[in-house]
């Protein structure tokens, strides 16, 4: 075995290894613990051998068949005919933990936003709004929205219902100092509109913004941080992008 | 899954024809809600067609690493705060509708598996089993079910492990069962 005591280090060592194994630890707490193991050949065994047993877990559930459905809905993603394979997914799009660690180069200013907000708008409808949206019986919808460059664990999904939009947020970083989140619409092939939502986050990183405005039209909801007092248009990349699946 | 990486699809195809129901099942365990675990098990799929290359067959089995990613993927969905309120809501008849027929020696090998699995889990003191089950089947971070269950965070985090512990005594190496 390699890598310094366990005991000496600064954290009560191996304390986090169940949660970290489990998936029960906050995201912070998530990434100083991956830094943790990378030196600390202790926890480092430990993660495995739990790993192993957390993952057996699956296998306690009640066993079902996949709905063939799904499996022809999933088998037809795949096929860049049939809506935007990987080969053709822009690298820098995912949603949930496979989000980039580094924006696409794209030009700061207001054409550099229109860009990454069409092109990820384009790519993002067929990830998010066929692939994830769920829609009840009574037209509510949660629309997954893509996170860009905010870390792993930010999540945004658009609620819809009744032709108002709320856009919920978790585990998304504060704005830079002196900068605000604000909230945009925009309709096809238009400029981005500016709303009156301006917002930040709590400490956990959490957050309801109501989307102001009729939704008639949008085709997207984007976020981008801009200074305090909001911008006319917008100044910066896209942080989020919401498509509206019609 | 060597393939996979290429872009063969039909190596893809066999893998969800083997791992599909298992990772619909976790899904569903989960998010309690059918559209929900079949958009969460589509993105994990899609997710492994386009990352396949990550998967390292010294790190654990095909079948391990499928299920981790429906896991993470699920905890994503659910962390998302929308959906927790009301993830408890099961579709009704769903489990009857789509139970996996045990046609094969390996699916009665992974029903008996499943049932040893929830053997050992059920010989855990109720509050250890408890915590474990909401980490890994409820999503919930090990603050928030402190929070929940009104106990300090070291409890929770001895609970865990304690848990875990014991389940290695009884299920020896779970990754003979995973492959």
């Amino acid at each position: 075995m390699s890598g310094p005591d366990c005991s000496v280090g600064p954290r009560d060592c191996g304390a986090d290894v169940p949660g970290y194994v489990l998936g029960a630890l906050d995201r912070v707490d998530a990434e100083l613990f991956r830094r943790h193991v990378d030196s600390c050949a202790v926890c480092r065994d430990e993660v495995v051998a739990l790993t192993a047993i957390a993952d057996s877990l699956a296998l306690a559930v009640p066993q079902l068949r996949a709905p063939k459905s799904l499996k022809r809905r999933t088998l037809a993603c795949i096929h860049p005919d049939a809506c935007a394979g990987p080969a053709q997914r822009p690298a820098w799009l995912r949603l949930g933990s496979s989000r980039p660690a580094v924006l696409p180069t794209v030009s700061i200013g207001r054409r550099g936003a229109l860009v990454a907000g069409g092109l990820l708008a384009a790519a993002a409808i067929g990830v998010g709004g066929i692939s994830l949206a769920s829609r009840d019986a009574n037209g509510i919808r949660d629309l997954p929205a893509a996170v860009i460059d905010q870390g792993r664990f930010a999540n945004a999904v658009l609620h819809v219902e009744s032709g108002h939009a709320e856009l919920l947020l978790s585990r998304m970083p504060a704005p830079p100092t002196g900068k605000i989140y604000e909230v945009w619409l925009e309709r096809h092939g238009g400029e981005p509109q500016p709303t009156s939502a301006l917002f930040s986050v709590t400490s956990h990183g959490a957050a309801t913004v109501d989307v102001p405005g009729n939704l008639t039209g949008v085709s997207e909801v984007l976020v981008t941080p801009e200074p305090a007092g909001g911008s006319l248009v917008p100044t910066q990349p896209p942080v989020i992008v919401a498509p509206l699946a019609s | 899954m060597a393939l996979v990486p290429s872009g063969d699809a039909r190596a893809f195809e066999v893998i969800f024809d083997r791992h599909g129901g298992a990772a619909f099942s976790l899904a569903y365990r989960m998010c309690g809600r059918r559209a929900m675990a079949e958009d969460v098990v589509q993105e994990a799929f899609l997710s492994l067609w386009r990352n396949g290359a990550r998967y390292d067959r010294a790190r654990g089995s095909v079948r391990s690493w499928v299920l981790s990613v429906v896991h993470n993927r699920a905890i994503d969905v659910l962390r998302s705060g929308v959906t927790r309120e009301s993830r408890n809501v099961h579709d009704d008849g769903i489990t009857e509708r789509l139970e996996a027929p045990e046609r094969t020696e390996v699916e009665v090998a992974r029903r008996d598996e499943a049932d040893h699995v929830r053997g050992a889990l059920g010989q855990l003191p109720t509050e250890q089993r408890h915590v474990l089950e909401l980490a890994y089947f409820g999503g919930f971070s090990q603050t928030e079910i402190a929070s929940m269950l009104a106990v300090p965070l070291g409890t929770v985090k001895g609970r865990m492990r304690l848990g875990l512990t014991k389940l290695r005594i009884v299920l020896g190496d779970p990754a003979d069962a995973l492959a």
